[in-house]
C-alpha cells in the first residue's frame, strides 16, 4: 500500500469519529439488511416509500413517460425489484444506502431506454458499470463525508451551476446536449460542471485524489 | 499503475449514464485496471445520489407496491439469498469485455490493415462508434497514420510508445483525428488493445470497419 492510501485511510478514520453518524442514511442500509437475510417486506416497504417517488422523479427528468405514460411506474417497479434481488449483494462498509440504490436505477434506466430505441445493444448496463467490487474498508466513511461535502456545496451553487450539474448527473444528457438544449458554448456547460464539483469538493483529476 | 485517464467530463458521463455504449466500455475496461478512477467514480456516484435525494419526489400509482410485493411473492424473484453471479473466472479480460469475447481470441475475425497490426470487429454501437481490438505484434512498428475521427485505445495486455508517450495495460489514450502517430509495441511482448473511433459518414456500410481505422496509411 502507498503512503497517499495510508493517509487517506487515517483521515478517514478521523471523519468517522468527527462526523455525526447520519440517521437517515443508516436507517436505509439497515433495511436493506433486512431485505436481504430474512426477506424482510415491511423494511421493504419502507424503502419502496422512500426511494420509490423519487426513482420516478428520476424517469420523468430523463422524458421517459413521452415514450409511454406507464414508463415511469413500469422502471419504479424493476428498479424496486432489483432491489429485492441483489440486496444480498449491498455492502454498507462500501457504500452508501442511496448510492447504491442511485446506481441501480441509473442501470435500469440505461438498459429501458435501450430496449425503447431501435438499437439492440450487444452489453447489458450491468456488465459495463458493476464493476469488480472494491476491497476498500472505509467506502462508507469515504462516500459519507463526499455526501456532506456535496450537500453543504450544493446549497451554496448559483443557480446556473446548480441546473447545469442536475441536467448532466440526473436528466440522462451529456455535456453537449445540455449545451444545445440550453443554447450555450459545450465550455461554458464543462465549466460550469468543473466549479460545481470544485465546491463540492469532488476531485476533477485523477491527481487530486 | 494506470497514467493515462479519461477526462473529468468523460467519468461524469459514465457515472451518469450518458456517454455512448463504445465509450462506456472503453471507460469500464479502464476502471477495472485503474483505482484512482474507480475512487473518483465512487465520488461521483455519492454526489449523483445526493443529487438525486433532493429531487422533488413524485407519487406513484396507489397499487404500486401491491404489485412488486405480488411479484416477488409469486417467486419470479428468488435470488435474494445468494449473491450476485461472480463474473466468468475463466476471462481474462474485464468484464465489460465477457459478452464482447465470448471465446478465445483465436475464435475471432481478424484482419490485417497496415503491416505488424491485426484488427477484429467487436461491436458497433448505437452512435455508430465502432469497438474492436488490435493487436500489434512484439516490436513491430505500425506505419505513420492519421485518424478520421478520434480514437481512444486502451491497452489490454502488452504495451506500445507512439511520439507522445509510453502505454501499459489500463492506459486510456485518446487521439483527435489531428494527431498523426506510428505506434510501437514493446519489444518483449505483444500488445493487444481495445479500440473505439468513430467511423467515417462515408464507410457505414457492412465492411466499413475492414478500413476503418486507418484509412490514410
Amino acid at each position: 500500500m502507498s503512503a497517499a492510501n495510508v493517509i487517506s485511510i487515517l483521515s478517514s478514520k478521523k471523519a468517522r469519529t468527527m462526523t455525526e453518524p447520519n440517521p437517515a442514511a443508516e436507517q436505509w442500509a439497515d433495511a436493506l439488511e433486512l431485505v436481504a437475510k430474512r426477506q424482510d417486506t415491511a423494511a421493504f416497504e419502507r424503502l419502496f416509500k422512500h426511494f420509490a417517488p423519487l426513482i420516478k422523479a428520476f424517469a420523468l427528468s430523463s422524458g421517459l413517460h413521452k415514450q409511454g405514460d406507464h414508463l415511469p411506474d413500469e422502471l419504479v417497479q424493476e428498479v424496486m425489484l432489483a432491489i429485492w434481488r441483489k440486496s444480498a449483494s449491498y455492502d454498507r462498509r462500501k457504500a452508501a444506502a442511496s448510492t447504491w440504490i442511485f446506481t441501480i436505477a441509473r442501470n435500469q434506466r440505461i438498459d429501458m431506454l435501450r430496449r425503447l430505441s431501435k438499437y439492440r445493444g450487444d452489453v447489458s448496463a450491468d456488465e459495463i458499470w458493476d464493476l469488480e467490487s472494491d476491497t476498500e474498508l472505509f467506502g462508507e466513511i469515504r462516500q459519507s463525508r463526499v455526501q456532506e461535502h456535496v450537500r453543504i456545496g450544493l446549497y451554496e451553487l448559483p443557480v446556473d451551476q446548480r441546473q447545469v450539474m442536475a441536467k448532466v448527473f440526473l436528466e440522462d444528457k451529456s455535456h453537449q446536449e445540455v449545451a444545445d438544449e440550453m443554447g450555450l458554448p459545450l465550455g461554458t456547460v464543462k465549466s460550469r460542471v468543473r466549479l460545481a464539483m470544485k465546491k463540492m469538493k469532488l476531485s476533477l483529476e485523477a491527481y487530486d485524489l | 499503475m494506470s497514467q493515462w485517464h479519461p477526462q473529468t467530463e468523460q467519468l461524469v458521463e459514465f457515472a451518469a449514464g450518458t456517454c455512448h455504449t463504445g465509450i462506456s466500455v472503453a471507460i469500464s475496461v479502464h476502471l477495472h485496471y485503474c483505482p484512482e478512477c474507480r475512487k473518483r467514480l465512487s465520488e461521483l456516484e455519492s454526489a449523483s445520489a445526493v443529487l438525486f435525494e433532493h429531487q422533488k419526489p413524485i407519487a406513484v400509482s396507489d397499487n404500486l407496491f401491491a404489485s412488486v410485493l405480488s411479484e416477488i411473492q409469486q417467486g419470479k424473484v428468488t435470488e435474494s439469498v445468494k449473491p450476485a453471479a461472480p463474473a466468468r473466472a475463466t476471462s481474462r479480460y474485464p468484464k465489460a469485455l465477457s459478452s464482447l469475447i465470448p471465446g478465445t481470441l483465436e475464435e475471432l475475425e481478424w484482419r490485417s490493415p497496415m503491416k505488424n497490426l491485426k484488427v477484429t470487429h467487436l461491436m458497433t454501437d448505437e452512435s455508430g462508434l465502432i469497438v474492436g481490438l488490435h493487436h500489434m505484434k512484439a516490436g513491430g512498428r505500425v506505419p505513420n497514420h492519421q485518424h478520421r475521427g478520434d480514437e481512444i485505445s486502451v491497452v489490454l495486455e502488452g504495451g506500445f510508445s507512439d511520439e507522445l508517450g509510453t502505454y501499459g495495460p489500463g492506459d486510456f489514450i485518446f487521439r483527435t483525428e489531428e494527431d498523426v502517430h506510428s505506434p510501437q509495441a514493446d519489444a518483449h511482448e505483444d500488445c493487444l488493445m481495445l479500440s473505439v473511433v468513430s467511423a467515417p459518414v462515408k464507410l457505414t456500410g457492412a465492411l466499413g470497419w475492414l478500413i476503418n481505422p486507418f484509412l490514410k496509411a
